[in-house]
């Protein structure tokens, strides 16, 4: 095992794609817009996306609002917030029907085609109203931005973990849905589909099945729905080309997933997990993130202090106080005042020891300790924030 | 059917009946949330509370890793409903189990189910359909609601499921809408209709939404709210912010250690000292975090932030007994 955590920096400035990944909640966003920021303050153009329906990385970049398009981010934030990137810094929220209507427009074959399709009320049932949809249509988009070579490096914040895995799966799965012959044939043979659907798709006991999935959904939801796909079918090859390349580019070398991840146990399950998938599915491992971590205070041993090291403390404390302005403060007072401080770092000595092992744990699974981001007694609402997190991330003296 | 197996595996204990608050008293809960707001800990708590008033308790999971079980010392218990403790019962939803039993239950016949859902292009269609197991999952939920025994009377006084993490939650909890909306007739469509119907029902149905004293998250749950109760227009019971910091220092010793305005040399008083900043500066994130919820007019209830490194049985009594006390402490602001 290697002794040090990895070097984000050097992850920084080698690949042109980072993905952040891990279970809500633990800090994906701040962590993608940290690292995009450190990117741009460090001379990079870089590009931070996020396709989590919550506008988390708006506030966190100090934008109103993210929109789907791809936006700089204002100088003035950069100035009220001390910093003078030497790079650029643009955001963007993937937002579904958006993503999906672009997608639309360009794969398919005519403009009246693109409107049958926009129109029709299945299209907007997948495009915007229903979960893993969004990974369906986002990753295009990402693909086509990486291509571009705008950017010196994209970061982007993917859902939380089960839908990550959606995320990845999404591009095979759509392969994997528009080269089966037999989806094929039905969404391009729809005239002769009570024929075709029988005779050559189903095969044997046909008519039974048909009648019970009608029987299970009502007719009119599979017919529509077949129109639906058949409508679809036209865009389908440039979609599969499309697919292929985001699965390509997902596995390239110059990209990198990052796992982000809390300290708590279920959390760090989650990241485990999609650590052994990332590996199974082919898909490039660059670090663990642990944010939120309590480090252990030695200087409180857990069996409390020592008779002799309380009683110079309380003197210590005696004389702290002493110079300061007010009325005295009784013995029994600072004595209770001690306990008290004490209980609290025991308090945080015993998370210590949870994220301890935890760190331990991610250790195991990735042959090097996690990149560790102490629990920070600041809600990340400015590029200042961000600035302070990233220094963390990259393993450097915090600026104040 | 499911509910058959727990009858004789748990012990059923006379109902001691301890009235619950109106909140508690509504028999479909949706528990939801931001992620890692510790929604589950919450469903746990929830649980606890409604099983120890008497009441016939399942706790739903929706095709998680499952940790309910593990919260009462349990081991997983997969797609079965199964007794975790007295009168409380855990299942995690699956989705293809989900759709079995849906199919069966339509079809009436198993070979026939096999027949056509083993059929590659028929599974092929429905793994293409986005969002068809959300629907199954919570068909399930809902078919939970409606079960009964010989005497007609429900199986289960209260279910809680655990609702997926908001962002995708919202999708969620608008899919039984769409769906009856999208498919003009047939089951599909009565299902789905009849399932928006539940969830919109303010008799049987609460959605408790959990979050943490944070600022996103604060925020989130003002996003969230306007969502569900002004766009769905569903039923909203109560809003539970889940580790909150007990306040570490007496007024008087905040006082006192305020006069500490530097950082001390002394090594270990410095340690005490930045470790009470850390702390005291993220008691006043929360409360001014939790301030900002009280346009929601919500009752709201605070749980402590439990300071452990193994969070189990013990720690959701906890959580459980907070929220007992902050809904009995709501009731009595009410009646004053």
């Amino acid at each position: 095992m290697t002794a040090t955590p990895p070097d984000l920096r050097a992850l920084l400035a080698s690949r042109r794609l980072l993905v952040t990944a891990g279970a809500g909640g633990v800090g994906k966003t701040t962590t993608a817009a940290a690292l995009a920021l450190q990117a741009a303050l460090d001379g990079r153009r870089a590009a931070v996306l996020t396709i989590d329906p919550a506008r988390r990385l708006a506030q966190a970049l100090g934008l109103d609002q993210l929109t789907g398009e791809l936006r700089p981010v204002a100088p003035h934030h950069f100035e009220s917030a001390g910093l003078a990137p030497k790079g650029e810094l643009w955001a963007m929220m993937l937002d579904t029907a958006t993503t999906g209507d672009q997608m639309v427009a360009r794969f398919a074959p005519d403009a009246a085609t693109a409107a049958a399709i926009l129109a029709n009320p299945y299209y907007k049932y997948f495009s915007t109203s229903l979960a893993g949809a969004q990974e369906y249509m986002a990753v295009e988009q990402v693909r086509a931005l990486v291509a571009e070579g705008r950017f010196d490096v994209v970061i982007l914040d993917t859902p939380p973990a089960t839908h990550a895995l959606d995320f990845l799966d999404a591009p095979d799965r759509l392969i994997e849905a528009l080269d089966s012959s037999a989806v094929q044939a039905l969404v391009r043979g729809r005239q002769r589909a009570a024929d075709s659907l029988a005779g050559r798709l189903l095969g044997r006991g046909r008519g039974v099945i048909l009648k019970s999935l009608d029987r299970l959904t009502g007719g009119p939801f599979l017919e529509d729905l077949t129109e639906f796909l058949s409508l679809f079918g036209s865009i389908l090859d440039a979609l599969k080309t499309a697919s292929k390349a985001v699965s390509t580019l997902l596995r390239a070398p110059s990209t990198g997933f990052l796992l982000v991840t809390s300290p708590t146990r279920s959390n760090v399950d989650e990241a485990v997990r999609f650590h052994a998938a990332l590996a199974e599915r082919g898909f490039p491992f660059g670090a663990f993130v642990a944010n939120r971590v309590h480090f252990n205070q030695a200087l409180l041993p857990p069996a409390g202090l020592s008779a002799a090291v309380r009683v110079d403390l309380e003197a210590t404390l005696a004389a702290a106080l002493a110079e300061t302005a007010g009325e005295p403060v009784t013995a029994a007072a600072r004595a209770a005042l001690i306990d008290t401080l004490c209980a609290g770092l025991a308090d945080h000595n015993r998370m210590a020891r949870r994220d301890a092992g935890a760190l331990q744990r991610l250790n195991e699974a990735a042959g090097r300790p996690p990149v560790a981001v102490p629990l920070l007694p600041l809600d990340v609402r400015d590029l200042g924030n961000l600035a302070h997190v990233g220094d963390w991330l990259l393993g450097r003296e915090p600026r104040p | 059917m499911n509910h058959t197996e727990p009858e004789t595996a748990a012990p059923s204990a006379a109902p001691v009946s301890a009235p619950l608050p109106d909140l508690l008293a509504r028999r479909f809960v949706l528990v939801t949330g931001k992620g890692g707001v510790g929604k589950t800990s919450v469903t746990a708590a929830l649980g606890r509370l409604s099983a120890a008033a008497g009441r016939r308790t399942l706790i739903c999971e929706l095709n998680t890793h499952e940790h309910i079980p593990g919260l009462f010392g349990r081991p997983p218990v997969g797609g079965a409903v199964s007794p975790i403790a007295e009168n409380l019962w855990s299942v995690n939803i699956q989705p293809d189990e989900a759709m079995e039993e849906y199919g069966v239950m339509k079809l009436r016949f198993k070979t026939l189910y096999r027949l056509v859902f083993d059929n590659p292009l028929v599974r092929r269609l429905v793994r293409f359909v986005p969002g068809m197991n959300d629907l199954l999952m919570l068909g399930k939920a809902f078919n939970h609601e409606r079960e009964r025994d010989h005497d007609g009377k429900p199986v289960w006084d209260m279910i809680i499921v655990d609702a997926p993490a908001t962002g995708h939650g919202i999708t969620f909890f608008k899919l039984p809408r769409i769906i009856r909306d999208a498919v003009p007739a047939g089951n599909l469509h009565h299902e789905a209709a009849a399932m928006w119907d539940l969830l919109t029902d303010p008799v049987r149905t609460a959605v408790h939404l959990v979050t943490l004293p944070e600022e996103l998250p604060v925020r989130e749950t003002l996003e969230l709210h306007g969502r569900l109760a002004d766009e769905l227009g569903l039923p909203l019971g109560a809003l539970l912010v889940n580790m909150m910091p007990p306040h570490l220092l007496s007024a008087e010793q905040a006082e006192v250690f305020a006069r500490l305005e530097t950082r001390p040399d002394d090594p270990l008083l410095g340690a005490l000292w930045d470790s009470t900043q850390v702390r005291l500066s993220r008691e006043v994130l929360s409360d001014r975090a939790v301030s900002e919820l009280g346009p929601l007019g919500l009752p709201t209830v605070r749980l402590p932030l439990i300071y452990t490194d193994d969070f189990g049985a013990a720690e959701v009594q906890i959580l459980a007994d907070a929220i007992a006390a902050g809904l009995a402490a709501l009731s009595a602001v009410a009646t004053r």
